[in-house]
């Protein structure tokens, strides 16, 4: 599957009696229905660590180019009716200012390494707290609680996987916990996020500025609020979109396959 | 007026210091300048006149580096070109087609490893990249290996290898078009040039010549000649190509930073005390 294509449901899997491998690109699985896979005896592959440090550049990428305000300073510098570039023109400073991490995984870990070289200051909040060499490595600080870390922050950067628990973990409530100042980048999956309520938190200034690699759907309908708004990046689920990434995808997606097919122990099964 | 001014703080290379204005202000001590680049003013004439120049270094390293790494991975993820097409009225796209450059593993070449180029050598090396660099001398053997950068005497040397070449001289006799076809030619034709010194260090000629041409693959540019370019110069043209308006320090820390800096200059001045950062013609 590249891109949550085919959908996998339950008349495609009555169609394809020999089925016996779905192998997913990238690291999530919240398209797919595991429970209904195992029970027509399918086994699922995805591609999970390879994907980590290309989305990790993601992430740092749509930091800094929301921060500097680099899409909106092109623009300046390409369009025909620039004649000079005004002097109180200012973007945001990155270095020392303070990024939360939401979703301390291999990609959120990755973030914290980056943003360390930095200097930024890294707060986190994680279903469980990491080992104090790996905080210490990165100088990242546990937030039990998600307020703390929202309050904080001048950056909250969205790691987690999608799950029922994640599902529009960032709504109205969250939002308002924002510093005004704070931007939100999302690399992990639009439903995270309320849409609605990120909409209204940019119009009324609740929070600065938001970067997204992920929306839902996507693409998004092109006369839907955020593709207007001037204080957001979009970009269309790029996170793992280099050459070299998608290259090993591959390979590991068709190392699975051959392994399934053969009943052998099937490499980054998802169980 | 003219009589009362002691002090001049230098606002983007506003106003202009020529020998008119400088027999103007008799009474002017210094000249403290917002941001680290000196290549505007006559150095020699001011100090002609007896009055001291500062410039503002420590403000400017943190936020320029962060925009050559900006600068870096928004030309490797083609981030501006996919906004476009992700905000665009048709949805032309297909994102299987949307790849950009692995930027972890890849060879980043710093042109001049001054403060700001030894941070940006940091933060690269946070991006797992493979660090090499040419100065006009070579640094400290734990300088070099806290970065893991390698030195490389000859410029061409570094040329051939890196995959992003980045300059950050400061623009002096030497540097002027240090980037030309020559060396545009050594580059590798996958390679991104990213400029966040002066424009005046690349010959921009050149440049379109060589991104025209497909000798190198991308530029991204925070300094032009002029800035900004004319609105017909092809660069504003190419698809492969960033440019963003001189924003290396433009941060609401920085702008604080450097006009602390260069009020503790001017003070200094005033007061007959040595100056924290004054630069001297050479």
């Amino acid at each position: 599957i590249w891109y949550h294509r085919p959908a996998i449901n339950e008349e495609l899997l009555q169609s394809l009696p020999n089925l016996k491998v779905v192998a997913s690109a990238g690291v999530g699985i919240d398209h797919l229905d595991l429970k209904l896979l195992s029970s027509y005896g399918v086994k699922v592959s995805n591609t999970p660590f390879v994907v980590s440090t290309d989305t990790a550049d993601m992430g740092m990428a749509l930091l800094l180019a929301s921060a500097r305000r680099l899409v909106e300073g092109h623009e300046m510098a390409v369009s025909p009716d620039t004649e000079y570039f005004p002097a109180d023109w200012l973007g945001v400073e990155v270095s020392g200012a303070t990024l939360g991490i939401l979703g301390m995984g291999t990609i959120g870990y990755k973030v914290a390494e980056r943003a360390k070289a930095f200097e930024m200051k890294i707060l986190y909040h994680n279903r469980n707290q990491r080992k104090k060499e790996e905080e210490s490595a990165v100088g990242a600080v546990y937030c039990k609680k998600i307020d703390d870390l929202l309050q904080q922050s001048d950056f909250v950067l969205l790691a987690v996987t999608l799950t029922p628990q994640t599902h529009k973990l960032i709504g109205k409530r969250e939002l308002e916990l924002m510093k005004p100042t704070a931007t939100l980048i999302n690399i992990s999956r639009g439903l995270v996020v309320d849409q609605d309520a990120l909409v209204e938190a940019l119009r009324n200034k609740v929070i600065k500025a938001a970067a997204l690699d992920v929306t839902y759907p996507e693409p998004l309908p092109r006369d839907h609020p955020l593709l207007q708004l001037k204080n957001v990046i979009i970009t269309p689920h790029i996170g793992s979109a280099t050459k070299k990434t998608r290259w090993v995808m591959m390979e590991e997606m068709a190392e699975s396959i051959e392994a399934g097919l053969a009943g052998l122990h099937i490499p980054r099964e998802v169980l | 007026v003219s009589k009362k001014v002691q002090a001049i703080y230098l606002w983007w290379h506003k106003p202009v210091i020529d020998k008119e204005l400088l027999q103007s202000l008799p009474n002017l001590k210094v000249i403290a300048n917002s941001g680290v680049g000196m290549d505007h003013l006559d150095l020699k004439l001011v100090a002609s006149f007896g009055v001291k120049m500062a410039n503002a270094p420590r403000a400017v390293s943190s936020s320029t580096a962060d925009t050559g790494m900006a600068l870096l991975l928004a030309s490797a993820r083609r981030l501006v070109e996919v906004h476009n097409i992700s905000i665009s009225p048709s949805m032309e796209y297909c994102e299987a087609d949307i790849l950009g450059v692995k930027v972890a593993g890849a060879t980043l070449g710093i042109i001049g490893m001054g403060s700001i180029g030894y941070k940006i050598a940091l933060r690269a090396k946070a991006f797992e990249m493979s660090i090499l660099y040419h100065n006009r001398t070579r640094r400290k053997v734990q300088v070099e290996q806290a970065v893991g950068a390698t030195y490389c005497k000859k410029i061409d040397s570094l040329l051939q290898q890196a995959d992003f070449v980045m300059l950050v001289v400061s623009l002096t006799p030497q540097t002027h078009k240090l980037i030309g076809k020559r060396e545009l030619e050594l580059m590798k034709p996958t390679a991104t040039l990213i400029n966040i010194s002066r424009g005046a260090v690349v010959d921009q000629e050149a440049l379109v010549a060589a991104l025209q041409t497909g000798v190198i693959g991308a530029a991204a540019l925070d300094v032009t000649s002029p800035e900004p370019l004319p609105r017909d110069h092809p660069l504003l043209k190419l698809k492969n190509v960033i440019i963003t308006p001189h924003l290396g320090i433009k941060t609401d820390k920085a702008t604080y930073m450097i006009t602390e800096e260069a009020a503790e200059n001017i003070l200094a001045a005033l007061n007959g005390l040595p100056l924290p950062s004054e630069v001297l013609p050479s």
